[in-house]
């Protein structure tokens, strides 16, 4: 069952080279790789996020952009799922024309080189967007992934969320390592 | 005098009073302190689990981004509560994630929540341990664990029984109080009342009084029922008293005139008696004068009459000397010397031998000890006693007569005992009284004072006589001196 569903997503991913890795992945016991944290780490970032209003009962898409593979382990999660009564969806973004239609946007660092527009695209719109890439938050991003003492942690950037119109929990905010643009600072 | 029990009502009062104080006291600070403890748990067991809900949802962010130090600093906010040693969050797998206070895993050994379970409370003894399911978006992403020692609980019996001594001493002094009222209105007069009654029954004297100022209580109508009883005691007192003064009063003036008729009595029938020897004794002499001059004159007809008056004036003469000896026998002042009661009694046998040789009568006398007595007096009796036995065998042509005396008991017992007519014993009674005869006259002659004069010796030399006897079987007179 679970790997018909993976191969499923990998055929709507159209990830091919990945299929046999992302098999695997999906077969074996959950290892803890950075990348399935960062993925489940995706998931519940969604959680403590509020979408302006009027997109209560939408789907919630979760976009992935990059060449690393977790949008399955993504879309495994995201299986039955809800978050605040949201249907989920995973879905895999090439350009920042693709983004149209995003809750979340991923950029992995291997798509350093569409960060760029990819951030134009969403600029202003509520979309999540998450990366890995150093720099993240600088370049007008809103949570970066980073590493600490081989534990995956984040930094966020509120003013990039504000201006979107997303709201962060406190709760989040709480345990992100920098939280920039806030004004009573990190707890 | 004081009427000392062995505890005083008062004493009891006071007790009482305070048992019940103190009954009261205990159970209602039993009672409060069991609510206090019920609500006390309660709300604890509330606050700590309200805590472990707050800080559950306060570590559902670092529980889902895997920030144990985000954790740790929740768990520090259990600080504030004093109660709270320990605390452990666990992560969705069940692994420990973050941990509070200087407890050891141990300590929350066995104490885990089951599948289906959100919230549980374990208590034992002081301690508490709640769990608390963390849910987030419909997922378990927790669970803690927060571990209380109620100690408030210690504390708050101690207060508690401070609280409850305090009141206690309270009651006392109260106590203390109202039994002091208690013994003015209650105890106080009960005791003089207890003391009077003691007085009045050891005492015999009725003329005291219970001085207790009365109301209209129970002890009032006591005390009055009391003075009014012996009131009445001393009126009949009185009036027995005075009845029996009367009594004694109109006995003695009786007596005293008993005594005096009987001393007339007795001195007429003496004087009578004696008065009455002297013409007789010349009627005596004046028949055997007559008798005499007529032994010429063949008259035989002068002959039987003069022979019949001999023989009444004879026995005329022993009437006489009876009814002296009677009055002799009450009135002659009493010797006491020893007498020789066996040789009174031979000589006695030896007249009645030679007064009629022709009876075959064998006597027979014991020698018994001499007795001090009145000789004359005993001479009497045994001459009465001899002598009735010698004429109420008469009719037998062989009679035996004997003296004798035994020991009984302290005293000596004497007797006369013959084989002659006897008597009825049914009659026994009249044998003792003057002028009574069991036998008539022409039977056996005598005078019927005989065994009357011996009784009266009798018991004025402190003696008794009593006879035993049956009809031609004989007849035994016992008698006693002293």
């Amino acid at each position: 069952m679970r790997r018909l569903l993976a191969a499923s997503v990998m055929l709507v991913a159209g990830m091919v080279k990945a299929v046999p890795l992302a098999a695997v992945a999906a077969a074996l016991p959950p290892a803890p790789s950075q990348l399935d944290v960062q993925a489940v780490y995706l998931f519940d970032f969604a959680k403590f996020v509020r979408w302006p209003e009027g997109q209560e009962h939408s789907t919630l898409t979760i976009c992935v952009a990059g060449q690393k593979g977790y949008a399955g382990s993504l879309t495994r999660l995201a299986k039955g799922e809800q978050i605040d009564a949201r249907p989920l969806a995973v879905r895999v973004v090439q350009t920042a024309a693709d983004v149209a239609g995003c809750g979340i946007l991923f950029v992995d660092v291997s798509a350093k080189d569409q960060e760029a527009a990819m951030l134009t695209a969403t600029a202003g719109k509520p979309v999540l967007t998450v990366s890995d890439i150093p720099g993240f938050l600088d370049s007008g991003g809103m949570i970066q992934f980073v590493v600490i003492d081989q534990r995956v942690r984040f930094s966020v950037d509120l003013r990039a969320t504000t201006r979107s119109g997303l709201g962060l929990s406190s709760e989040l905010l709480k345990v992100a390592v920098k939280v920039n643009g806030a004004s009573g600072g990190t707890p | 005098m004081t009427f000392h029990p062995r505890e005083s009502l008062s004493a009891r009062l006071t007790r009482m009073n305070l048992l019940v104080s103190g009954v009261v006291l205990l159970l209602a600070g039993l009672a409060f302190f069991s609510y206090d403890l019920v609500s006390f748990r309660h709300t604890l067991i509330r606050n700590i689990g309200a805590e472990a809900q707050i800080v559950g949802e306060n570590s559902i962010s670092a529980l889902l981004f895997d920030d144990q130090q985000s954790a740790t600093t929740t768990l520090m906010s259990l600080e504030q509560s004093p109660d709270v040693k320990g605390a452990i969050l666990s992560d969705a797998e069940g692994r420990v994630f973050a941990k509070y206070g200087q407890l050891s895993a141990n300590d929350f050994a066995g104490h885990s929540l089951g599948a289906k379970e959100n919230h549980r409370v374990w208590f034992s003894g002081t301690q508490v341990i709640v769990a608390h399911r963390v849910d987030f978006q419909g997922k378990t992403v927790g669970i803690v664990t927060i571990l209380a020692q109620l100690s408030e609980i210690g504390r708050r019996a101690r207060q508690y029984l401070l609280i409850a001594g305090i009141i206690l001493l309270f009651c006392m002094a109260a106590a203390v109080g109202i039994s002091s009222a208690s013994r003015r209105l209650i105890a106080e007069p009960i005791s003089k009342l207890a003391d009077t009654a003691l007085l009045v029954s050891r005492d015999k004297d009725y003329s005291v009084r219970a001085k207790i100022p009365v109301d209209g209580s129970e002890i009032g109508v006591l005390v009055d029922a009391f003075n009014t009883m012996l009131t009445q005691i001393q009126e009949r007192d009185a009036a027995l008293g005075e009845a029996q003064a009367e009594l004694e009063g109109r006995v003695e003036e009786r007596t005293a005139k008993l005594r005096a008729a009987n001393r007339e009595l007795e001195a007429f029938s003496y004087t009578v008696a004696h008065d009455l020897r002297g013409p007789l004794d010349a009627i005596t002499g004046i028949a055997f004068l007559l008798s005499k001059t007529s032994e010429g004159a063949e008259d035989p007809a002068m002959h039987g009459l003069l022979e019949q008056l001999t023989a009444s004036t004879m026995n005329m003469g022993m009437l006489i000397d009876d009814l002296l000896n009677f009055a002799r026998a009450s009135t002659t002042p009493m010797k006491s010397v020893p007498v020789n009661l066996s040789k009174i009694a031979r000589e006695i046998a030896a007249d009645l031998t030679i007064s009629d040789p022709r009876r075959k009568v064998e006597f027979s006398i014991v020698d018994a000890p001499e007795v001090p007595a009145d000789p004359g007096l005993m001479r009497i009796v045994l001459d009465n006693l001899l002598r009735n036995s010698w004429k109420y065998s008469s009719h037998h042509d062989n009679a035996c007569i004997e003296f004798g005396a035994k020991r009984e008991r302290e005293r000596i017992v004497y007797f006369v005992r013959d084989d002659g007519a006897g008597f009825d014993p049914a009659h026994a009674e009249k044998l003792f009284a003057p002028f009574e005869r069991l036998h008539g006259k022409s039977e056996f002659p005598g005078t019927g004072i005989g065994l009357a004069t011996v009784q009266r010796i009798l018991a004025r030399q402190g003696g008794a006589i009593w006879a035993e006897g049956a009809v031609e079987k004989g007849a035994t007179f016992y008698f006693t001196l002293g």
